[in-house]
């Protein structure tokens, strides 16, 4: 099953860094979020585009993930020569991780 | 304690861009006494910087004509706006607040002016550390463009104290243009940080417009919002019992707790410290109650002392930058633009070293994600190239290949659009607050 049926997520640039937040619509799918959704396997779906260091925090009080990804967004929106250079559709490559 | 003290406010801009008609339907609802506009976004900064050094009335936000028409009935009902209207210029801002102001018969408005956020001659003349480059301002000087400082609500706080309707500012931070005059309307001090982090959350909150309302949300067949067309800006409605995140009756969006979920760690990195110039808040607790439609509490953010450094964006001049696109389409389509790629490559290596840094990409294929998609043949392919050059001649010459690609290139191809810009980096540096001077002062027009 993919990500996308069970959750939804936003990406958000800072310079090169991006940052993509993941939500399950059912409070009851956190656990298995983080289970299945670990660094590694985020850092495999966006090895292509990410360079840099992938930190997640736990938000369990409100159910989600925050992925942090460091040189994802090859020097950032007023420089790299990407067809998205805010990494705004980083949010839908998310979702098409297997869980 | 006064427990009737409250607050009212919109937002009325996102960005530099933001089109005005939600802004002007909050501003004449009757429903907010403040309006907070965020104009600047990271790239923008840079832009209006070169806009300055093209002409020294120059660098403001550019629609300052317009907007003031359309706060005029907040105005006269002695409703406050206030937003980052002065990008790089804004002494240039302010006179175009008074120019408009004056072209509707208003006179007397009180009009706040925050400056000292362009630290640019600082930066040239000592040397921070620029950690995302590994590499301080000392070694890249002489292509270093503009450095502009993110600071907070104190002087926002400052000219509100002075009866200023309207304040203005460059590099005031996002949420900071809604915690000053909600700490000012709630008497809050500045330095109490719990309430500094809640001001925090309902900035956050409100400054990224439609992101609030349901805006990049939608992802059919999982999740829709009514009528996006006519998508409402968020506004909040503060008192001492907490916050509440709304927009007007009628218009279109979706406020609940995904879409605020969505919104909360947006460009957020440690949830439990999330750093602004007023504070180091903690979202990780944060509580969302649905109340009612499109009405949602929210609170229970905590704070800890403000960051001691503020972030100072320092501006690179990378040259100049070049795009061109072109179509194929139907069977063979991806062979043939990857054809057309082949033969931009070898064209744009006549070039020299005045072409920097070129990419191609296949948008329909892999321009988004490098291929970690597998789908199906495409029915059609944008090809893309994409050059960083030293020069605005030779970015001019790579963006005209492609339009060569009409005539010597691969069957069928079509619809060549080119563009050329200054390419402009930027990147953080982190300054002692004590080294940086923020000063104000309130006119009257």
């Amino acid at each position: 099953m993919k990500l996308r049926e069970i959750a939804f997520s936003r990406s958000g640039d800072k310079g090169s860094t991006s940052n993509i937040c993941v939500f399950p619509y059912n409070d009851a799918d956190y656990g298995r979020l983080v289970d299945k959704l670990t660094v590694e396997v985020v850092r495999e779906k966006f090895a292509a585009l990410v360079t840099g260091e992938i930190v997640r925090y736990e938000i369990p009080a409100n159910y989600g993930l925050n992925f942090v990804l460091f040189d994802a967004l090859d020097g950032g929106v007023s420089q790299t020569l990407r067809v998205d250079p805010h990494g705004k559709s980083f949010q839908s490559l998310i979702l098409d991780i297997d869980v | 304690m006064n427990s009737s003290r409250s607050i009212k406010i919109g937002c009325g801009s996102a960005y530099a861009d933001d089109p005005l008609d939600a802004a002007a339907a909050l501003a004449d609802s009757g429903q907010v006494d403040y309006m907070g506009f965020d104009c600047l976004a990271e790239r923008t900064m840079a832009l209006a910087q070169i806009r300055k050094l093209q002409d020294p009335s120059a660098g403001q936000d550019q629609r300052i004509a317009q907007i003031v028409p359309l706060m005029k009935r907040l105005l006269e009902r002695g409703g406050k706006v206030i937003g980052s209207f002065g990008a790089a210029n804004p002494n240039a801002a302010a006179v175009d607040f008074a120019t408009a102001l004056c072209g509707l018969g208003i006179d007397g408005v009180r009009i706040g002016i925050i400056r000292g956020d362009d630290v640019l001659s600082q930066v040239l003349s000592t040397d921070y550390a620029l950690p995302e480059l590994r590499t301080s301002t000392s070694t890249i000087k002489e292509r270093i463009v503009c450095a502009n400082a993110y600071i907070g609500a104190d002087a926002i706080v400052d000219c509100l104290r002075e009866d200023a309707q309207i304040v203005l500012g460059g590099r005031l931070a996002d949420p900071s243009l809604f915690v000053g005059p909600i700490c000012h309307e709630m008497q809050w001090d500045l330095d109490d940080w719990d309430r500094v982090a809640e001001a925090t959350l309902a900035g956050h909150l409100l400054e990224c417009g439609e992101h609030g309302t349901g805006g990049n949300f939608e992802d059919p067949p999982y999740r829709s919002v009514p009528d996006p067309h006519n998508i409402g800006y968020p506004m909040a409605e503060i008192d001492e019992s907490g916050i509440v995140v709304t927009k007007l009756a009628g218009t279109g969006g979706l406020i609940d707790r995904n879409t605020v979920r969505a919104q909360l760690y947006y460009e957020v990195h440690d949830p439990a410290r999330y750093l602004t110039p007023d504070i180091a808040a903690d979202f990780s607790e944060v509580t969302i109650e649905e109340l009612e439609p499109n009405r949602v509490r929210v609170g229970n953010a905590r704070g800890r002392e403000r960051p001691t450094e503020l972030k100072v964006l320092v501006g690179i001049d990378q040259g100049w930058k070049s795009v061109g696109e072109f179509s194929y389409g139907g069977p063979g389509c991806v062979e043939r633009a990857q054809r057309a790629a082949e033969i931009l490559r070898k064209r744009i290596d006549r070039l020299g070293d005045a072409v920097e840094e070129i990419r191609i990409d296949m948008q329909g294929v892999n321009s988004l994600h490098l291929g970690a998609f597998t789908a199906g043949y495409p029915a059609e392919v944008r090809l893309r190239l994409a050059t960083r050059c030293a020069t605005r001649e030779a970015a001019a010459t790579a963006a005209h290949e492609v339009e060569t690609l009409y005539t010597h290139g691969p069957a069928g191809g079509g619809g060549a659009v080119t563009s050329i810009a200054r390419a402009i980096g930027v990147t953080p540096a982190y300054v002692p607050r004590d080294q940086i001077d923020i000063s104000y002062s309130v006119v009257t027009s």
